[in-house]
């Protein structure tokens, strides 16, 4: 909690900083097969995912924009630059990084993070991982915790089987584009009743004005298994636009477990258009935590498939929409077979003219008896010139099942700002810890640094709203 | 927090913003250390004088308020909390994902700040760490487990956000725990002993007790005589119709009780 909030001046925006770009490789602007082509031999790519690229395109050249949600007319696809290479080849240490890379991280505090009880660090720079440090331990239980262009090529089998069979190109228009031109990225496998017991992060950042970053994540737990994934995101402000557009496939086994924590961060220019689902085998457990304070516009709807008997599912998300910003978020819940269970938290704050969406499906199949959903979408809007919507679809097959849905829309009450400036607290504090307060059951979820991190932004953003 | 022995109130009147009076013309003063006792039937204003001493945005006020001789009257309700005025709510709103603890710290803070910085966080989202004038956080976090013993609240309440679920009682004491914690140069007590069985009176005037013995003001804004059993009031005023229509001391008390506000 801020106790300095001597200030009611908007806060500028603490990683807005930028290196001078040194980059190995630069694509042109725009998107093109010969960029494609390019892309995959610098890269070193087998045949296979050049392929796979390359019909990637074509389907994205044929879809059509997203019809419904937030305006997206603006972002000029044919202004971007597709792929970046940061350095030579990725570095082992720390102190082997070129400096400006280094200080960029050390804005952001990876170096003591790391230091405290992280397992493993995998940090994101441009589109590939330049710095990684894995801790033996993950080796000797045979995880494999690493960048997503070298499991395609240490691990072909491992990654064919699972590589875009749950968000097919086919998927969306930003699915294929992704599938296309996807660099970096993190690749986890944890083998058999394996449990990794700190959580595995990685910070991903765009640093290029005019950059698309497309990674690719793909997470296997096998049966009985457990882990905690981590994807925290700053970027630095620019006067054009970026466009950041992620695939997250996540295979949660018999009776493992996953958590994927999200902490978005980018700054105010940045389309944030997110494809992430889950498919969930019997008596599996998927957990989506997921924090939005930044970005233009965020289009992120984390999917869970119950396909399994008992699988459980859940999306915890927070969202901040401060001026010019629209967060439309949710979450899909498909239950695909017997007494498979569900739940979405959605917790919204609105300030400043910003707009935040619940936008949220609840499939329950015929044979899915048994099943049980349960949605709770929150929003507080802080100023009249802030908007909230809630956009909830059920589709309910089968009889025995149950499914509930509860929404509240809530303003900050000047009974609790006068209760809390009667003990000396100031409005603009008071207004920021009730805020706060409100996000604290999705907060919780977090590991404590980014629990932290999620407070001070919070903070960081309310100064500019409220006094 | 500099100790000023005298709150004064000069020709306070105080009306809703739709323009009904509640107070017409309220002088009187209380003293750091003492116990000053407000009486008075339901709607004399009693809870209003509570709220326009804390600076409620609620009511449109004339007159001036002193404490010694700072103008407080138009200061806000954090900048009056600075001035070392407290309120404990007669019936407090519970904020939810706020707990006890972290309440009490972060007035604390406000309370007892300093400019002194004890280290620079490498990361600017955290930036740098303060040093607080009072106690340091252990001291504190001692002093909240050490007052809330004497309370019996049960610790765990302190975690749980504040007032959220907390019966009639636990609400009064934990507004009793902050004022004990926080120290204030005057603290309101707006119908604490409304709703609290025996033994919870016996615990909370014992609470006033302390925080008089340690040089609050205590202002007990009340109905019944029955809190003034434990407690030993320097003065007793009553408030009838929104002005001041009578003055004394502890006999006063036990006047009313027996033959009523004389409606």
């Amino acid at each position: 909690m801020a106790s300095n909030t001597q200030s009611f001046v908007k806060a500028p925006y603490v990683f807005g900083f930028h290196k001078p770009e040194d980059y190995i490789y630069k694509s042109g602007r725009g998107l093109s097969e010969s960029v494609i082509r390019d892309m995959s031999a610098q890269k070193g790519e087998s045949k296979w995912m050049l392929d796979f690229r390359l019909k990637s395109l074509a389907i994205y050249e044929k879809k059509m924009m997203p019809s419904w949600g937030p305006n997206l007319v603006d972002i000029q696809f044919e202004n971007l630059f597709y792929f970046i290479r940061p350095v030579k080849s990725q570095a082992d240490a720390w102190k082997d990084l070129p400096d400006a890379i280094r200080e960029t991280y050390d804005k952001i505090g990876i170096p003591e993070m790391e230091k405290k009880f992280l397992s493993g660090v995998s940090a994101q720079y441009e589109s590939e991982v330049v710095y990684k440090s894995i801790e033996k331990t993950l080796h000797e239980k045979g995880v494999i915790f690493t960048d997503m262009d070298t499991a395609v090529k240490k691990y072909p089998e491992l990654v064919k089987k699972y590589f875009g069979t749950l968000i097919p190109p086919a998927d969306n228009k930003f699915a294929a584009l992704n599938s296309a031109v996807w660099s970096g990225g993190s690749f986890i496998y944890v083998p058999k009743n394996v449990s990794v017991g700190l959580p595995l992060q990685a910070y991903f950042r765009i640093n290029a004005a005019n950059m698309g970053q497309f990674e690719r994540t793909l997470i296997i737990a096998d049966e009985g298994s457990y882990v905690h994934y981590i994807e925290g995101c700053t970027a630095p402000i620019y006067s054009t636009d970026s466009l950041h557009s992620a695939v997250v496939e996540i295979f949660v086994e018999k009776g493992a477990r996953v958590r994927y924590s999200t902490v978005q961060n980018w700054s105010t220019n940045v389309y944030n258009l997110v494809t992430k689902r889950a498919r969930v085998e019997e008596e599996g457990i998927m957990e989506w935590v997921d924090g939005n304070i930044g970005s233009k516009i965020t289009m992120k709807y984390p999917s869970c498939y119950l396909v399994g008997k008992k699988a459980h599912g859940e999306v915890l998300s927070v969202a901040y929409a401060g001026k010019g910003q629209i967060q439309d978020t949710g979450g899909k819940m498909i239950h695909l077979a017997p007494e498979t269970t569900s739940r979405i938290i959605s917790k919204s704050v609105s300030g400043g003219g910003g707009r935040t969406s619940y936008r949220g499906l609840v499939y329950i199949a015929s044979n899915a008896k048994g099943a049980r959903n349960n949605v709770v979408c929150d929003a507080l809007i802080l100023d009249h010139l802030s908007r909230s919507d809630t956009y909830p679809k059920m589709d309910v097959r089968v009889t025995q099942s149950i499914t509930e849905h509860e929404a509240s829309v809530s303003r900050i009450s000047d009974e609790q700002l006068f209760y809390l400036t009667s003990r000396g607290i100031t409005p603009a504090a008071a207004a920021s810890m009730i805020v706060n307060g409100f996000i604290e059951p999705i907060v919780k979820a977090l590991p404590l640094e980014y629990a932290v991190e999620l407070n001070r932004l919070m903070d960081l953003e309310m100064l500019g709203s409220v006094g | 927090m500099k100790k000023v022995s005298i709150l004064s109130l000069q020709h306070i009147q105080a009306s809703l913003h739709s323009g009904k009076s509640i107070l017409s013309d309220i002088s009187m003063s209380f003293t750091a250390g003492n116990i000053h006792v407000i009486m008075g039937p339901n709607g004399s204003g009693k809870s209003t004088l509570a709220n326009v001493l804390m600076g409620n945005p609620e009511y449109s006020v004339k007159g001036k308020i002193y404490v010694g001789k700072t103008d407080i009257s138009t200061l806000t309700t954090s900048e009056r909390a600075k001035k070392g005025i407290f309120l404990a709510f007669q019936s407090p709103i519970a904020i939810s994902g706020v707990s006890v603890i972290h309440l009490i710290r972060s007035a604390y803070q406000e309370l007892y700040p300093s400019t002194k910085v004890v280290s620079k966080m490498h990361n600017p989202a955290l930036s740098k760490r303060y040093a607080s004038s009072g106690m340091s956080i252990t001291e504190l976090l001692d002093a909240v487990k050490k007052y809330a013993s004497m309370l019996h609240i049960d610790e765990a309440l302190l975690s749980r956000s504040i007032h959220e679920g907390f019966s009639g009682g636990e609400r009064k004491k934990i507004e009793v725990l902050q004022a004990l914690v926080l120290r204030p140069t005057f603290a309101i007590f707006d119908e604490i002993d409304t709703g609290l069985d025996v033994d919870a009176l016996k615990i909370v005037a014992h609470g006033i007790e302390v925080l008089q013995k340690q040089g609050t003001g205590c202002i007990i804004i009340t109905h019944y005589q029955r809190l003034l059993m434990y407690l030993h009031p320097d003065t007793v005023t009553v408030i009838k119709k929104g002005t001041v229509v009578q003055t004394g001391n502890a006999e006063l008390a036990k006047k009313i009780e027996g033959s009523g506000y004389g409606e």
